[in-house]
């Protein structure tokens, strides 16, 4: 892998660090994903965050149509367990993971306690495209103003994420990917309504 | 740069750990995630979690600027800085707008911080409720059902016997309408300047083992009475000897010769900045 663990991922976190600090910002890892040669059925942006975030300390969970492979093959690069999926750390929902993969994994992931909210879910979500368009108004901790985002998926994970996240502190972290390499992060403390 | 050691000191474990618990500190304002903080080749209580902070975030292309109590060149910021540049190679600088980075012990510079920076503060003890609550347990139940009685009741003891709310520095925060902070021991003057900040806050407790965070455009509040108000240090009609400002916070010396007092800017990088802006302007 010509990936370098050292410095690649740090620039991963610190993209990763800038969008959940300013919900809305899209980053773009293209720099570091060229250096991906893992894991060919998923995103690189994907791989990488896997690679930044998971070790022998954390727990996982795929939603995939090919789950088992993908499993294993995550757990040997990153030594994380594998939980099911109102017990993992992080979530992974793969762009071929069946319809209602995406509802299924938020409603389920978990949320913290009251006293501790931090040990709560992030659920990282493979998507069609993204681009600071019209589609979804975003306000909250991070946001000037407010910032405007439009995620090309099929699914119907505004409605259930609010829900999920209704009894703050408690809630469930959000961050999608796509194929061109960007990502964008939805810390529970963003609220998000459709544009009109 | 001293190759003996990985990149920022750490393994690469160590870096995921804190990592994680930052990003969950970002995603929760205020509120205190605990993490493992390694032992450091400094002592606890002396800056180990801002380090442990900043070792996590710091990449190559990072230009670093340390300060302690407003200095860039006090034993604490040094030695940081030294240990920072040994492990990575990076720059540091002295210059506030240059830098990436900020890692700061009790001040929050006084050059408006941007969007391009992350300022990550030293706290020695950050549970704003341990001085009347001493068990962990219970602060943490305090916090969850946001019962903060406590710390209200601990400002209007204060009114009650000194006539004025008597926290020096540290006096506590509101964090976006839910978590009560502890803004770290920076002065009240400074208290101000977390509100809808445009730069990204980290703060990081070494020895209690906690991280928390601001992020930016986010609502801090200083705890206080409708009556009572929250007043920062007042600095009026006084200015720096040195740079002539006075819209900063300043440092109260006593000249021992003429023995009356004087000021000069608690932010030194700040100070000289100044002074030579007006020498190039050619003010004398």
């Amino acid at each position: 892998m010509k990936l370098d663990v050292v410095h690649d991922l740090q620039s991963v976190y610190r993209h990763l660090v800038n969008s959940t600090a300013r919900p809305g910002v899209i980053s773009n890892l293209k720099e570091q994903a060229v250096h991906v040669d893992i894991l060919p059925e998923c995103f690189k942006s994907l791989v990488l965050l896997a690679l930044t975030l998971l070790d022998q300390e954390a727990s996982f969970k795929v939603y995939s149509e090919r789950e088992d492979v993908i499993t294993r093959q995550i757990n040997q690069f990153t030594y994380a367990k594998k939980a099911d999926g109102k017990q993992a750390d992080y979530i992974f929902v793969l762009s071929d993971a069946p319809k209602g993969s995406l509802e299924k994994a938020i409603e389920q992931a978990k949320i913290g306690t009251p006293q501790n909210p931090h040990e709560s879910a992030t659920v990282i979500v493979e998507v069609g495209e993204m681009a600071n368009e019209k589609g979804l108004d975003m306000k909250g901790p991070g946001i000037k103003n407010m910032e405007q985002i439009n995620v090309l998926s099929l699914e119907n994970w505004v409605e259930i994420r609010q829900k999920k996240n209704e009894q703050f502190p408690l809630g469930v972290e959000l961050i999608f990917v796509d194929a061109k390499d960007q990502l964008l992060s939805l810390p529970r403390t963003t609220q998000i309504t459709v544009s009109r | 740069m001293n190759k003996a050691y990985n990149f920022a000191f750490f393994d690469e474990g160590s870096k995921r750990e804190i990592r994680r618990a930052t990003l969950k500190a970002i995603a929760i304002p205020g509120y205190q995630v605990p993490f493992a903080s390694r032992e450091m080749p400094i002592g606890r209580g002396w800056g180990t979690g801002g380090l442990q902070l900043t070792l996590s975030l710091i990449g190559k292309n990072d230009v670093l600027k340390v300060i302690d109590q407003g200095s860039d060149e006090s034993v604490n910021a040094v030695s940081i800085k030294k240990l920072v540049s040994d492990t990575t190679g990076v720059v540091a600088t002295e210059h506030t707008c240059d830098a990436t980075l900020i890692q700061s012990r009790h001040r929050i510079p006084e050059v408006p911080l941007t969007k391009e920076q992350i300022l990550v503060l030293q706290v020695p003890i950050p549970e704003p409720l341990r001085f009347f609550e001493p068990s962990e347990h219970e602060t943490k139940k305090l916090h969850a059902e946001k019962e903060y009685s406590g710390a209200w009741l601990m400002l209007f003891e204060q009114i009650m016997n000194y006539g004025t709310m008597t926290t020096d520095a540290d006096h506590p925060v509101m964090v976006q309408d839910r978590y009560v902070m502890a803004p770290s021991p920076i002065p009240r003057f400074d208290n101000t300047k977390m509100d809808h900040c445009k730069a990204l806050i980290l703060l990081g407790a070494g020895r209690e083992k906690k991280v928390y965070a601001v992020p930016p455009y986010t609502k801090v509040v200083s705890l206080a009475f409708d009556d009572y108000p929250f007043k920062g240090e007042s600095f009026e009609n006084k200015h720096c000897r040195l740079c002539g400002a006075d819209d900063v916070f300043l440092d109260e010396l006593i000249d021992e010769e003429i023995g009356e007092s004087y000021y000069l800017c608690n932010d030194t990088s700040y100070c000289l900045e100044m002074i030579n802006e007006k020498k190039l302007a050619g003010v004398k």
